[in-house]
C-alpha cells in the first residue's frame, strides 16, 4: 500500500485493528508466484499469435527466399535472441514503462532516445493496421463459410467496406484497450490451445493431400529446405531475416517475466526455452506442409502468387481443409484480435512514458481517472493506425504484404536502437564479469550489427520497384517510401517537439547516463 | 470493538464522481465522527498479452505516481477538522478492490458516487456502485451526481416497507441515531394509480400510516434517542413519483435495508429501493440484511 505523503500526516496515530496496514491487498503488480511453466508458455505463444503471424509472413517470406523458408525462419530466431538478452538486463536494471525509449536516451541522449521510441511506436502502429487488415479478411472469409456464399468474401476487397470494416475492429480494440479491460487467463488459454490444434491440423491435412496426390502442386521434401545459406542472395537472405525477427516478435516477454513467475530462477528461462520449441516445431511443420502442398509457384494457390502472399491461410484453408476451413478462420480471426487489443498497450504505455518526460506533448502523458488507462494515447494509436491502414489500402492492392515488409524494417530499426543501447549504457561492467560478458556486451552487439546490416540492405533493396508487391510511385519502392516516410516523419515531429518543448531534449527530464551511475 | 474510531471507505477517482464520494463521507463523518479512507483502486496486471506486451515495463510506477497526485488531491477536498487517510489499492477490479480495503481496515461503510450526468441530480448507477449494491458486505452509501457536503445533516429519512425486514433495519436505525440530534423521518412508499382505482386509495393509505404508526412506537420503544420523529406516506402513480412527492431537505440521508433476496451479511437492493432511486435527490445508505449501519 502507498499512502500519499502529503495527504496521510493524519495517518499515524489514526486505529487500525488490522495486523498491519500496509500489507495484502495493495501489491503492486502480479502476485509473486503466480505463473507456472505452462502459464509463462502460453503467454509467449499468445504473445507471437502463431496462426496470424504465419498467415502475414509466410507469404513474403517465400518471396523472399522461395523454399528456404525452414531455414530462414531458423536463423531469424538469431537476432531476436541475442537482442532479447539484452533486453532483459536493461529490463532488470531499469523497469520503465517506456522501454526502447527510456534506455536509448538513458544511453545515447534524448535524440536518438526519441528515435528509438518513435521507432517502436510506428512498428507497433503499422502491426495494428496489419492485424486489423487480416481480422477483416478472415472475418468476411467467415461469414462466407457460415453462410455458405463466397461471395461474402469478396466484400475484403471492396476497399471502402474493407476500411470501415477495419475501423469498426480498431474502434472495438481501442474500446477495450481504453476500458483497460483484458482476457482473462482461462480465456487466454483456450484461444492458444485452440490455435495450436488448428495449424497442426491444417498441417496434417496438407501432407494427406501430398500423400493421395491431390495437393495443389506437389513439391518432394528436400532436407536443403533447412539450409539458410541456400538462399541465393544476401538481399533475399536480409528480407527473409527481418521477416523472421517478425514472426517470432513478442517472444521476448517470457524472459521479462520474473517475480510473477512460480521460480524466478528457472521459470522465465524454461518458459522461453520452450516456447521457442513450440514455436519452431510449428513453424517448421506449417512451412514444410505449405511447400510440399503448394509449392512456390504463382498459381492459384501458389505461394509465389502475389495475390495471396499477404493472407496466404485465407486462400490455402479451403482447399486444405475443405469444410473444416472455417476452423482456420476462426483461429485466425481469434488470434488477431486478441493480438490487436493486446498490441494496443505497447505504444500505448511508450507514448505514456514520452509525454510523462515531456518528449512527447503533455496530454500524452495522461492516465483516465476512470480506467486508469493511458486513454488519449490510446485513441491516438487507434486512430493513426486506422489512416494508415485507410491510407495504404488506398494505395497499394497488396497492402498487407508491403506493410510487413516495413514493419519488419521498423522493428529492425528500434530492436537495433535497444540492443546498442544496452552495450552502451552497461559499457562499464561489460568485462566485470563472464555473464556480463556475454549478455550485457556481446550478445547485444552482435545482435545490434546484425540488424543494422538487416535494416541496411533492406532500405537499399527496396528502393527497386519491384521489391515487396511490385507497388511503386515513381519508380520507388513502395516499401522503401513507406519507411523514409515513417523514419523522416518522425525527425520532422522531433524537430517540432523541440522547438515546441525543448526541456526534453536538454536532458531535464530523463538524464543521460551509464549503469556506474545507478550503482 | 466498541472503543475503535469507525472509518468509512470512500471510493474516490479523479472525476466528478469521486468527488461526490468525498463529499458524502465527509458529510456522514461529520455527523459520527468517523474517519475516512480514501481509496484509489488500480487493476492487478495480469500475465496476459495485454499487460506482457509492453515488455514487464513498469507501467505501473507511473500509476502510482499519478496516484500520489490525485490522492493529495482528494485529500485536499476533506476539510482539516477530519481525519482521513489515502490508500492505493490493486486489486482484480475496483469492486473487489473497495471490498477489501472495507475488509482490511474494519470499515463499517463503502460511500461511492453513484454516476456521471443523470438528470437533475439523479442518480445514474455505474457499474461499481452497483456490483456494490448487490453484493457488498458493509452498508454502501451512494451519493447523487453533484452532491456537496455544504453543511450538517438535517434529517435521516428511514424509508420502511411493510415485508418482514422492517424491524432489523429499525435496528440498524436505532444504532446511527445513538447520540445524535437530528430530525429522523419515517416514510413508507405506496404506489396506486388513483385514476383507476381512487377508491383504493384512500385503504392504502390508512394501511400505510398504520404501519408507520407501528413502526415509530416500535422505535420508540428501542431507542433512547430524543430526537423530533416524524412520518408520512408517500402516494404516486410509480415509486418514482412517489418518492417525488415527499419534501426533502438539502442535506438529508436516506435509509433502506437490503431485499429480502440478500444473502445474509450482503447488501443487496430491492426493487422498491431501486426505483426510487430513479428519482432520490439526495443520498442513500444501503444496509445489508442482518448488518449495521
Amino acid at each position: 500500500m502507498t499512502t500519499a505523503p502529503a495527504a496521510a500526516a493524519s495517518d499515524s496515530d489514526s486505529d487500525f485493528d488490522g495486523p498491519n496496514p500496509t500489507t495484502g491487498i495493495t501489491k503492486k503488480g502480479l502476485s509473486a508466484g503466480s505463473i507456472g511453466l505452462i502459464g509463462a508458455t502460453v503467454v509467449g505463444i499468445s504473445c507471437i499469435a502463431p496462426a496470424y503471424t504465419l498467415t502475414a509472413a509466410i507469404g513474403p517470406t517465400a518471396d523472399a527466399v522461395g523454399t528456404q523458408i525452414p531455414g530462414i525462419f531458423l536463423v531469424g530466431f538469431i537476432p531476436m535472441l541475442l537482442v532479447a538478452l539484452g533486453y532483459r538486463e536493461l529490463n532488470n536494471s531499469m523497469p520503465d514503462s517506456g522501454t526502447s525509449f527510456t534506455w536509448a536516451t538513458r544511453a545515447f541522449g534524448p535524440w536518438v532516445g526519441w528515435m528509438g521510441g518513435w521507432g517502436l511506436i510506428v512498428a507497433t502502429v503499422v502491426v495494428l493496421s496489419n492485424l486489423a487488415g487480416v481480422a477483416v479478411d478472415f472475418f468476411y472469409l467467415m461469414l462466407s463459410q457460415v453462410f455458405q456464399t463466397p461471395a461474402i468474401a469478396d466484400l475484403a476487397f471492396n476497399v471502402p467496406i474493407n476500411i470501415l470494416t477495419c475501423l469498426a475492429f480498431m474502434a472495438g480494440a481501442c474500446y477495450i484497450a481504453y476500458r483497460g479491460m483484458s482476457a482473462t487467463k482461462s480465456v487466454q488459454y483456450v484461444l492458444v490451445a485452440f490455435q495450436l490444434i488448428v495449424l497442426v491440423w491444417f498441417s496434417i491435412a496438407a501432407l494427406a493431400h501430398v500423400a493421395n496426390g491431390t495437393a495443389f502442386d506437389a513439391l518432394a521434401f528436400d532436407a536443403n529446405w533447412f539450409n539458410p545459406f541456400a538462399v541465393p542472395d544476401f538481399s533475399a537472405f536480409a528480407a527473409g531475416v527481418s521477416l523472421s525477427i517478425f514472426i517470432f516478435w513478442g517472444w521476448d516477454v517470457t524472459l521479462t517475466m520474473n517475480e510473477e513467475t512460480m521460480n524466478p530462477k528457472k521459470t522465465p528461462g524454461r518458459a522461453a526455452t520452450l516456447t521457442v520449441g513450440v514455436i519452431f516445431a510449428l513453424y517448421l511443420l506449417i512451412t514444410v506442409a505449405i511447400l510440399m502442398y503448394s509449392g512456390t509457384g504463382g498459381g492459384e494457390f501458389g505461394l509465389g502468387n502475389a495475390d495471396i502472399q499477404g493472407n496466404v491461410f485465407a486462400a490455402i484453408a479451403g482447399p486444405i481443409m475443405g469444410p473444416f476451413a472455417i476452423l482456420m478462420s476462426l483461429a485466425v480471426l481469434s488470434s488477431s484480435a486478441s493480438s490487436l487489443q493486446s498490441t494496443f498497450v505497447g505504444p500505448a504505455r511508450t507514448m505514456l512514458a514520452m509525454g510523462q518526460y515531456q518528449a512527447f506533448p503533455k496530454r500524452f502523458g495522461s492516465i483516465s481517472p476512470r480506467f486508469k488507462s493511458p486513454g488519449y494515447a490510446t485513441v491516438v494509436a487507434a486512430v493513426v493506425a486506422w489512416g494508415f491502414y485507410a491510407v495504404m489500402r488506398t494505395l497499394s492492392t497488396d497492402v498487407l504484404t508491403d506493410t510487413i515488409l516495413t514493419l519488419g524494417m521498423m522493428i529492425c530499426f528500434y530492436y537495433g536502437v535497444t540492443a546498442f543501447a544496452c552495450v552502451w549504457y552497461f559499457r562499464a561492467q561489460a568485462f566485470s564479469s563472464l555473464r556480463a560478458f556475454l549478455f550485457k556486451f556481446l550478445s547485444p552487439l552482435v545482435g545490434g550489427v546484425i540488424l543494422t546490416v538487416i535494416f541496411a540492405t533492406t532500405i537499399i533493396d527496396s528502393m527497386s520497384p519491384d521489391y515487396g508487391s511490385g507497388s511503386n510511385i515513381g519508380g520507388l519502392g513502395l516499401v522503401f517510401i513507406l519507411g523514409m516516410v515513417l523514419l523522416l516523419g518522425g525527425v520532422v515531429l522531433m524537430l517540432l517537439m523541440y522547438r515546441a518543448n525543448p526541456a526534453f531534449f536538454r536532458n531535464q527530464t530523463l538524464k543521460t547516463g551509464s549503469s556506474l551511475d545507478d550503482a | 470493538m466498541n472503543n475503535r474510531i469507525a472509518n468509512y471507505v470512500v471510493a474516490y477517482e479523479a472525476t466528478e464522481r469521486g468527488r461526490d464520494a468525498i463529499e458524502l463521507g465527509v458529510a456522514l463523518a461529520r455527523l459520527t465522527g468517523a474517519e475516512l479512507r480514501l481509496c484509489i483502486v488500480f487493476p492487478t496486471p495480469t500475465a496476459v498479452p495485454a499487460d506482457e506486451m509492453a515488455g514487464g515495463a513498469d507501467f505501473e510506477s507511473l500509476l502510482v505516481d499519478q496516484a500520489e497526485l490525485w490522492l493529495a488531491e482528494a485529500a485536499s477536498f476533506v476539510p482539516a477538522d477530519l481525519i482521513s487517510t489515502t490508500h492505493t489499492i490493486w486489486a482484480d477490479s475496483t469492486f473487489e478492490g473497495l471490498i477489501d480495503a472495507a475488509t482490511e481496515f474494519l470499515s463499517s461503510r463503502i460511500i461511492v458516487g453513484a454516476g456521471r450526468g443523470g438528470i437533475l441530480n439523479r442518480y445514474t448507477i455505474g457499474s461499481v456502485a452497483n456490483s456494490l449494491l448487490h453484493a457488498s458486505p458493509v452498508p454502501v452509501g451512494l451519493a447523487p451526481h453533484g452532491f456537496r457536503a455544504e453543511g450538517p445533516i438535517s434529517r435521516i429519512t428511514c424509508a420502511v416497507g411493510t415485508g418482514l425486514g422492517w424491524p432489523e433495519l429499525l435496528e440498524s436505525t436505532t444504532v446511527l441515531m445513538e447520540g445524535l440530534t437530528v430530525d429522523l423521518r419515517f416514510v413508507t412508499l405506496v404506489e396506486i394509480d388513483t385514476v383507476w382505482d381512487p377508491s383504493g386509495l384512500a385503504a392504502q393509505i390508512t394501511a400505510g400510516e398504520a404501519h408507520l404508526a407501528e413502526v415509530h412506537s416500535y422505535f420508540t420503544s428501542v431507542s433512547d434517542a430524543a430526537v423530533p420523529v416524524t412520518t408520512a406516506v408517500a402516494i404516486g402513480a410509480t415509486f418514482e413519483a412517489a418518492t417525488e412527492s415527499l419534501d426533502w431537505q438539502e442535506l438529508e440521508i436516506v435509509v433502506v435495508g437490503s431485499s429480502r433476496l440478500a444473502s445474509p451479511g450482503k447488501v443487496f437492493i430491492g426493487a422498491t429501493a431501486s426505483r426510487m432511486l430513479d428519482s432520490l435527490p439526495v443520498p442513500l445508505i444501503i444496509v445489508p440484511v442482518e448488518g449495521l449501519i
